[in-house]
């Protein structure tokens, strides 16, 4: 670790670090954060928004002076994949009342997942809507809670309008291969199928 | 930095309260001075350059930590998560940084960028070898 300063003629082989940012979304207990936990190491990562927006339940703002802001903390995943290639998961939140830090997190985004529960179907809409607003390129992923319905993919697919260009898998949050197919489900849609002739 | 973070008392007369005390470190400013905004997934690192160790230019402990975990590249994500500072506090001490030329952009992702195809294949490679 000496302070080497980074080469800028070895861009896209030596040096140069590559990093993608994969945005999760979905309803209220998704299971987002299981979903980040399964596959990366997780470190929290903390962001600061207005309180005249987030801060319903605070007790007393009379003193803030002019930064009214509270600390929110994110869901957030490193995966090396390479020495130079590194995915970054991101976990937007849930609740409506910070949807508007959903822009700061999707922008420039390789990908989303979107996490669904299939008995509250509806609690992903917002995300569906927001990405395909966005063109961020998407899959949504059926959580498979224990006791819920079992669903095709087909028929969640079809209520909730998707594209037929978006994927609809199943996972279980918990289980780390799952989730690593729900990113390769994403990553192969991007790249038009051609990258998924050596499926597994 | 924990230790500014987390001292209760030091703050405490600036009657701004706990919620504000991360833009302490940045002299109570929220955005920074000069510059892009960078995103979370901006590389950034070290050039060995700028103002001396003992310079006052330097900043505060928190500036120095940041340029020391710079010696390699990070993103602001990476920084913000090992320093447990909030991500606009990082943002706002990088643009120090930036503008004193200790710490330089390796890399900004235009928005809604797709990479090529050897690099969606190589993200598949690796994530297949997970
Ligand atoms: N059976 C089962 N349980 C799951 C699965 N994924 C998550 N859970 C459970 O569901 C609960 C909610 O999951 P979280 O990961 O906290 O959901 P979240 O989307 O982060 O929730 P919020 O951040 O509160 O919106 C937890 O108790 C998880 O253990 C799954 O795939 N199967
Ligand atoms: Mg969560």
């Amino acid at each position: 670790m000496a302070s080497v300063p980074f080469d800028g003629t070895s861009s896209g082989t030596g040096g140069e670090l590559a990093p993608f940012k994969i945005v999760i979304g979905g309803g209220f207990g998704a299971g987002k954060t299981t979903f980040v936990h399964a596959i990366s190491e997780v470190r929290p990562l903390h962001t600061e928004e207005a309180l005249s927006t987030a801060s319903i339940g605070f007790d007393d703002l009379t003193d803030l002076g002019a930064k009214r802001t509270t600390t929110v903390a994110l869901d957030y995943g490193r995966i090396t994949l390479t020495e130079r290639v590194v995915l970054f998961l991101f976990g937007l939140p849930g609740q409506e009342r910070f949807s508007f830090m959903w822009d700061e997190f999707s922008y420039g985004a390789l990908g989303a997942v979107v996490l669904a529960d299939v008995r509250r179907l509806d609690d992903c809409f917002a995300s569906v809507n927001y990405f395909e607003k966005l063109q961020v390129p998407f899959v949504v992923a059926l959580n498979c809670f224990d006791g819920a319905p079992k669903y095709d993919p087909e028929e969640v697919s079809a209520a909730l309008d998707l594209d037929p260009s978006v994927p609809t898998v199943l996972c279980d949050a918990r289980d780390p291969s799952s989730v690593r197919d729900v990113l390769i489900a994403l990553v192969e849609n991007i790249s038009g199928g051609s990258g998924g002739t050596e499926s597994r | 930095m924990m230790a500014v973070l987390g001292d209760p008392g030091r703050w405490q007369r600036r009657n701004y309260g706990p919620v504000v005390r991360p833009y302490a470190v940045t002299r109570g400013r929220t955005e920074p001075e000069v510059g892009v905004v960078l995103d979370l997934i901006d590389v950034v690192v070290a050039t060995g350059e700028g103002a001396h160790d003992d310079d006052p230019a330097r900043g505060t402990p928190e500036h120095r930590t940041i340029l020391a975990l710079c010696e390699s590249q990070l993103t602001v994500a990476d920084l913000a998560s090992r320093t447990g500072l909030p991500v606009g506090v990082v943002r706002v001490l990088l643009a120090d940084l930036i503008e004193q030329g200790a710490v330089t952009v390796v890399r900004q992702r235009p928005a809604g960028h797709r990479p090529g195809n050897d690099v969606l294949q190589e993200i598949l490679n690796g994530l297949r070898a997970l």
